[in-house]
């Protein structure tokens, strides 16, 4: 009789935790790369169908990125890209894991600074990744924005000589999601 | 002496005209846009369920490739629709959008990018309406 209890006890308890557990989700969120160097034609790319995940209250984040998605403006960097640098088709996603530290949903009608702290993993590379970002909450959506530096030695990414002036040692990484509830 | 020198200047003229347009098509080559997928012919036409099993078969053979599929809307979102449950079709245009349903039948070209391990659901980009 006791067990039982105790077992009920536990049931409800993890039910509640479940109902507070809420997910904001995107299938669409942009992620953007930016490796240009002065004078030279500019690297960068967009992917617009990033999926993210965030668990409120705990702040704990989850996102994805297929490589194949980033588009670039010409057909060749690409291809590159894809095929010499970041071997997409043994590597096809980049992920981040992570956490927006104390979070809280309360007073997040403009924009507030969150620390975000995670592991990115690229090509199977992972790199401890330290930034702040902004939070806004407004019509039961969650915007995250920010940006973040890493260099392709990070992630063992090789670039040839002849091309090494015109990618820049640090590439800037944009991010710009809109998160909704997810059901 | 004469017709030697006229045709140097031939020689010259015309080489130097075949480096001209060698260049313009270098730097053509060099400077294309990616192609969007209207242009591309899908390596896959048919049931959006069987290319789900297809994909599940060997889903590195098939990321990057543009496929046209057709099956039936289970949930519309903000960029894009649902197929079949399983495969989320995102839109280059928003407006290929606004005359979608939920439930109808629809017939969808675009390029698979990868599966989505968080949401379990294959993901197509620059989705049209062919």
């Amino acid at each position: 009789m006791m067990i039982k209890k105790q077992i009920l006890i536990l049931f409800f308890l993890l039910l509640s935790f479940q109902l507070n557990a809420q997910k904001y989700f995107t299938r669409s969120g942009v992620t953007q790369f930016e490796a240009s160097e002065k004078a030279f034609e500019p690297v960068e790319a967009i992917n617009n169908s990033t999926t993210v995940i965030l668990d409120t209250p705990n702040g704990s984040i989850l996102s994805q990125v297929f490589i194949a998605g980033f588009q670039f403006k010409n057909a060749l960097m690409q291809e590159h890209f894809n095929e010499n640098y970041m071997d997409t088709h043994q590597y096809p996603k980049a992920t981040f894991k992570g956490n927006l530290i104390n979070l809280s949903l309360e007073n997040l009608n403009s924009d507030e600074r969150f620390e975000l702290s995670g592991t990115i993993s690229v090509r199977g590379i992972e790199k401890s990744i330290e930034t702040t970002v902004n939070v806004k909450e407004e019509n039961n959506r969650i915007y995250i924005s920010g940006m973040f530096f890493v260099s392709p030695q990070d992630f063992q990414i090789k670039i040839p000589s002849i091309v090494r002036d015109k990618i820049a040692k640090q590439i800037q990484i944009n991010i710009d999601y809109e998160l909704i509830e997810k059901k | 002496m004469n017709l030697l020198k006229k045709n140097k200047v031939v020689f010259i003229a015309s080489a130097m005209m075949a480096l001209t347009v060698g260049a313009v098509y270098v730097y053509q080559y060099i400077s294309m846009s990616p192609k969007d997928v209207v242009e591309i012919t899908p390596e896959y036409v048919g049931d959006a369920t069987e290319f789900n099993f297809l994909v599940t078969d060997n889903l590195s053979y098939w990321t990057g490739k543009v496929v046209q599929i057709t099956g039936e809307v289970t949930e519309l979102t903000e960029g894009g629709v649902v197929i079949n449950g399983a495969i989320f079709c995102q839109f280059e245009n928003g407006n290929d959008l606004k005359s979608i349903v939920e439930n109808q039948q629809i017939n969808i070209k675009g390029k698979l990018v990868g599966f989505d391990e968080i949401l379990m659901e294959i993901k197509l980009n620059q989705c049209i309406i062919p």
